[in-house]
């Protein structure tokens, strides 16, 4: 192993243009030697990106170089005009917005040569575009030499994700930054990105610096970390001790904030069964399926298939979870229950009624029974309209309340969920995200609903907001016997609250079970690769590396016949990509559709 | 195949278009006080004169029955003749009586095609002259949102937009050409006539390029894939030339769509003024005259090549930004 | 946003909005000093127009045929200071004229935005939320009409019968509403995709009553401002129908009508053509340079938002 000094940062401080002006980054050093991976954990605020973009050379026009040295294998990299170190070819940079990266206008694979023509000149652009097409398949893009032609908006943040780290090493760097590069990512996503990325840094022999805010992920590398705080390294030692041993209080801190899923016993409370009780909500065979016309043709349609026979029931009191990653078709899920959409086919049954058959003014009545929260709390609420109006917007919408009694309503909503009656005439600016997502909580309650379903609601809040709310929502499920749903992406927070869990893949549930029972014995290999990929600092409980996923989902266009997760199931056998699997209770409670669990598959598959 | 879908989806509702412009404009010339008729028999001539000649021409039939009439001429491609100009060329006054039903009169597509290049030609100039001036200003404008650059485009773009056309086009003519003598201004007997009314005809169009061209490309330069592409290794030039300049674009090929409608209205004015032999001169002089199927013809050639720069439009923009809607 | 957001917590930069949107909007214009010469030279020809005229004695319209040809102040040798901007070719008043002329434009332009954003915003916001075949025909029409230029129509309508300041203004906000329609459809269409729209339907709000109390209020006030530059362009083109003896007829002063007559007497009296030129060209940039920065002021708001 080459251990040669390729970076070597000493007393880099960092700050705004104008004079006087607190620094951003304060006094950093590091030596970087080639083959190196180095991890810094920093909160989102701590300068991650600003660190990251000033080693790159690539500070942006408000902010200036105020002390200190960045040499690349021996050249102070800040002196103006330097030909020996070029940033995009020497060092090289990924960032956390994929998406956004590239000339929307311009296919990905002709900008990748394009940047490697401008950065090493002396490779004509025929050889680049091989080189940036092997590359695209060495990152596992599947069909490489199609896709090079594709545009931005073709790709999906994994994909794109990948064709940004082919950017990066096309040139052959000698140092790669990588800042927070899995944030935008699904969990089993992020996984298979983080294991190619170390797997390139490795075979590529490139120094590594990987900035991340969440400390799991720089678990996963495993060498040198730095905690940098408010411009700082405050620490520096392998991750193995830090973990063991932090020295720095704020250290410590952190690693407590990382949510626990396995080594917890918490859990939520057990839920007050009623004897002989009839579910709240019945979800019958709902399908929902979107037409778009395709580009390109006359009068042909593709079907975007998000919701494919879902059925369950949801009973009183009870706290159901909804799991699953982009593009299964939660967020289509979550609007048939809403009824914001309607299904194509199958019924939707609150209390026995069926949704579909009311009437218009039956289902404002309705309404009030269940109600939705949204998962952002800045667009979730109307513009420019005082916290009392919109809470009371829920009463006026069904007919005139005389003032006194309306105020008096509202105050008392806003009392339930604890927001001070002072903020009733004012305008919600001023206000942190979790007294903002109190406020559709208190227009939801003023309704006195049965049913709250919960959109990513607890995602944008940090640990302390969440655990508030979390309270919140108890106390408020003990006094009017409430039932929740949830339909998240977080693991440890669904792990936290739900009593009952569903896991959704591609429009179909392929796994409800208990909230013990689905995190300590799940049944279907997706479930165990999306615990598996899950970041926690614990003791996995399944490894990772055993339930590593390939590729994407298929497109939910496109459904090929059988088990829709068979293109990625490490366990896929004969049956699994003809006959599509069954919801089947296989044991009291738990419903799993998965051929291996047919008995005599089991000994097959063996 | 999606440029062909496109296509075929873009000229049947271009035609639509053009049918439903040329009926408003059939019926709003009949329902609209003023008979053409008068205007040729002249004001001395008696009633029964008058009845005969428009019964004759077909004025008095109910006005579904001659757009049926028309329409059926034009499927053969002929758009009937001018209720003024003999073939010979001489428009007839109030005082001699020259009866269309009986005399040959120049067919409205003669007239049409013979000043349609003029016009093409003068709108081309004026669009190269708008251009060359606007896209420098534009870009510096556009680069250097908060320096002397972006002010200077904006007093400029200010400036023109605020000169009403006529004006410029009597000053200019004032000064360059009687005072200075140095570019001929009214007819024309030579390609340099067409330089004066361009540049007026520029003067109009430049602004609105200007404007946007400064607002998109600011925007565009504050795009992540830009300030991206910095640390990717690009170079600048490279940057601005072949990526923020691209994006910018697209705004900016929409515009020209969106502002043929003025331009059209400009290029009237300015015909008129510089006594220019296109077909804005054509269309004054015919609803002056009440020449209705001159200014049918026109309307329909007005509406069919918006349609057609439209459709262009489109196209130039979807190959820029293959995003684009189409 | 690329560059700047690196430092801080997203969301406590969103909680910074104090200030309703519209009044950053009016401050940020205010601050330009584009904005405020505009806005002061707007109000000196707005007061002049309004208040000289009635404290005046000079006619604008009686013909005093031994005044004719006067020039104005300091030029040439026979310049009286009664008229100070001069006479026409009839004896009367050039500054008279000009402000007169000034009233009318600037009557005609404003009525039309009104009328403009009244019809085509109403329109468009009706397309863009009910959407389906509303939408459609809304506009198809639109397009129909804007493939009218509109000088044709203007010479179709106004050119046989005797124009009046009603049917100028027809005219005009018959050409104009269109792309207002355009541009609120394409607003009420982004507006209905954002997420509080959808809260409120889970509430149980119909869709119009979301429009009318929560998207329009949204939606309206940034085209609004833009119109502002609108007036301007009515302006222009009501001088452009005075121009071709389509607009306010004389003796009533205009500015097309005024210029047009001058063509003749462009060698020995050039005033005449150049006064009121200069007058509507100033009024014209003061509107600009009001409209300009509103609009820069509006997409600094809502870009950084």
């Amino acid at each position: 192993m080459d251990l040669s000094l390729i970076l070597e940062v000493s007393d880099l401080t960092v700050g705004p243009v104008t004079p006087g002006s607190a620094p951003i980054l304060d006094h950093i050093s590091l030596r970087l030697n080639t083959s190196d991976i180095f991890g810094i954990y920093g909160e989102s605020g701590a300068g991650k990106t600003i660190l990251s973009r000033a080693l790159a050379n690539w500070l942006p026009e408000s902010l200036e170089y105020r002390v200190g040295l960045i040499a690349f294998a021996g050249h102070d990299i800040l002196k103006p005009g330097t030909q020996e170190v070029r940033t995009g070819r020497d060092i090289a940079y990924i960032g956390s917005k994929p998406q956004s990266s590239l000339d929307p206008t311009v296919p990905v694979g002709s900008q990748i040569a394009e940047k490697l023509h401008s950065v090493r000149p002396e490779w004509n652009r025929r050889e680049c575009r091989e080189r940036v097409m092997q590359l695209l398949s060495e990152v596992r893009i599947p069909s490489p030499r199609e896709r090079y032609w594709d545009y931005p908006s073709k790709f999906s943040g994994g994909m794109m994700q990948r064709a940004m780290i082919v950017d990066a090493i096309c040139a052959e760097p000698a140092v790669l930054i990588a800042d927070n590069v899995t944030q935008p990512l699904d969990v089993t996503i992020a996984a298979q990105i983080v294991a190619l990325l170390h797997d390139l840094c490795l075979r590529h022999r490139m120094a590594t610096i990987y900035l991340s805010s969440s400390l799991p992920t720089l678990g996963q590398f495993g060498d040198r970390t730095a905690i940098l705080h408010r411009g700082r390294f405050i620490e520096q030692q392998a991750f193995g001790e830090l973990l063991a041993a932090p020295k720095m209080d704020y250290t410590r801190k952190a690693i407590a904030s990382v949510p626990r899923m396995w080594s917890t016993a918490d859990g939520p409370a057990v839920r007050r069964q009623a004897q002989g009780e009839m579910p709240l909500m019945q979800v019958q065979q709902v399908y929902r399926t979107y037409r778009a016309r395709k580009r390109g043709t006359f009068n042909s349609y593709s079907n975007v298939q998000a919701v494919r026979g879902v059925t369950l029931d949801i009973m009183p009191r009870e706290n159901f979870g909804i799991v699953g990653e982009s593009g299964c078709g939660k967020s289509t899920l979550t609007r048939l229950l809403a009824w914001l959409e309607v299904p194509d086919q199958g019924s939707i049954l609150l209390n026995g009624t069926s949704l579909g058959g009311l009437s218009r003014g039956d289902l404002i009545r309705k309404r009030n029974e269940f109600q939705l929260l949204l998962q952002d709390p800045y667009n979730a609420l109307p513009p420019r309209t005082t916290v009392g109006r919109m809470i009371e917007e829920s009463l006026l919408i069904r007919g005139k309340v005389p003032r006194v009694e309306l105020r008096r309503r509202v105050i008392a909503a806003m009392a339930e969920v604890g927001l001070a009656p002072e903020l009733y005439d004012q305008l919600p600016n001023a206000l942190s995200t979790g007294e903002r997502q109190r406020i559709s909580i208190a227009r939801a309650l003023i309704l006195d609903p049965k049913l709250l379903i919960l959109d990513e609601t607890l995602s944008a809040l940090d640990q302390r907001e969440q655990g508030r709310l979390i309270d919140l929502f108890s106390k408020l499920q003990e006094k009017n016997d409430l039932t929740y749903v949830f339909i998240s992406h977080d693991l440890a927070m669904v792990r936290k609250v739900c009593t009952r869990i569903a896991v959704m893949y591609l429009g179909e549930m392929v796994e409800i079970a208990d909230n013990r029972e689905l995190f300590y014995d799940p049944q279907h290999p997706y479930t165990k690769a999306l615990l598996s990929a899950a970041p926690t600092l614990e003791d996995k409980r399944f490894n990772p590396s055993d339930f590593l996923l390939e590729g994407e989902p298929p497109s939910p266009i496109d459904i090929p016949a059988g088990c829709s997760f068979a293109s990625r199931c490490p366990k896929a056998f004969g049956r699994c990509r003809v006959e599509t699997p069954d919801l089947i209770e296989h044991s009291p409670g738990r419903l799993v559709a998965c051929h291996l669990l047919d008995s005599g598959e089991v000994k097959a598959a063996a | 195949m999606l440029i062909l879908e496109f296509l075929v989806k873009r000229i049947a509702q271009g035609l639509l278009i053009v049918f439903i412009t040329s009926l408003i404009i059939f019926t709003l010339l009949r329902v609209v006080p003023g008979d053409p008729v008068r205007l040729i028999v002249g004001g001395m001539a008696p009633p029964d004169v008058v009845e005969k000649v428009a019964t004759k021409m077909g004025l008095r039939d109910p006005i579904i029955v001659q757009y049926g009439r028309y329409m059926r001429g034009l499927l053969q491609g002929d758009l009937g003749q001018s209720y003024l100009r003999p073939r010979s060329g001489m428009i007839a006054t109030g005082g001699q009586y020259i009866d269309p039903t009986k005399s040959d009169m120049a067919p409205v597509i003669d007239l049409i095609l013979e000043r349609l290049p003029f016009t093409l030609q003068l709108g081309g100039m004026a669009l190269l002259f708008a251009l060359l001036i606007s896209f420098p200003i534009g870009i510096a404008g556009g680069l250097h949102q908060h320096g002397w650059q972006n002010a200077l485009a904006f007093g400029v773009q200010s400036l023109f937009v605020s000169i009403p056309n006529f004006w410029l086009a009597i000053v200019l003519i004032l000064f360059l050409s009687v005072k200075l003598k140095l570019l001929p201004a009214l007819g024309y007997q030579g390609f340099s006539y067409v330089l004066l009314p361009a540049l007026v005809l520029s003067v109009e169009i430049a602004p609105f390029i200007i404007r946007t061209l400064t607002t998109s490309l600011g925007e565009v330069m504050q795009a992540n894939f830009i300030d991206e592409a910095r640390v990717r290794g690009l170079s600048r030039r490279r940057i601005v030339y072949s990526h923020a300049l691209r994006n910018a674009a697209v705004p900016l090929v929409n515009l020209l769509g969106i502002q043929l409608s003025t331009l059209i209205g400009g290029v009237l004015v300015i015909e008129y003024i510089f006594d220019y032999p296109g077909l804005g001169n054509l269309t004054v002089v015919s609803v002056v005259g009440r020449d209705f199927p001159v200014i049918q013809g026109i309307a329909i050639t007005t509406s069919a090549v918006f349609v057609f720069i439209n459709i262009i439009v489109d196209l130039v923009a979807y190959t820029i930004d293959p995003r684009v809607e189409i | 946003m690329a560059v700047t957001t690196i430092v801080g917590a997203e969301p406590e930069q969103k909680a910074a909005e104090v200030q309703s949107v519209n009044r950053r909007i009016l401050l940020g214009a205010w601050r330009m000093a584009n904005f405020r010469i505009g806005f002061f030279i707007f109000v000196a020809l707005l007061l002049a127009s309004a208040i000289y005229p009635e404290f005046s004695s000079v006619s604008a319209t009686k013909m005093i045929v031994k005044d004719k040809f006067l020039p104005p102040l300091f030029l040439g040798d026979k310049w009286v200071w009664e008229h100070p901007l001069g006479t026409d070719q009839l004896g009367r008043d050039m500054l008279m004229r000009s402000l007169i002329g000034l009233q009318y434009s600037l009557l005609v332009g404003v009525i039309t935005v009104v009328l403009i954003f009244i019809i085509g915003c109403g329109l468009g916001l009706f397309a863009g939320f009910k959407g389906k075949w509303w939408d459609t025909l809304i506009m198809r029409v639109t397009d129909a009409q804007l493939s009218i230029p509109m000088i044709i129509l203007a010479i179709t309508i106004l050119g046989v019968s005797r124009p009046t300041v009603a049917t100028i203004i027809i005219v005009l906000a018959l050409s104009g509403w269109p792309l207002y329609a355009r541009v609120a459809r394409s607003a009420a269409v982004a507006e209905r995709g954002k997420e509080y729209v959808r809260g409120l339907r889970v509430l149980g709000a119909g869709d119009w009553r979301i429009l009318l109390l929560f998207a329009a209020p949204n939606i309206l006030p940034p085209i609004a401002f833009v119109a502002v530059l609108d007036v301007a362009r009515m302006m222009i083109f009501e001088a452009i129908l005075g121009f071709l003896g389509l607009g306010i007829q004389p003796p009533t002063p205009s500015f097309g009508s005024i210029i047009a007559d001058s063509r003749k007497y462009l060698l020995n009296a050039w005033w005449i053509a150049t006064i009121p030129g200069i007058f509507l060209a100033v009024a014209l940039t003061s509107i600009n340079l009001m409209g300009s920065a509103l609009e820069k002021a509006r997409n600094r708001i809502y870009g950084g938002l």
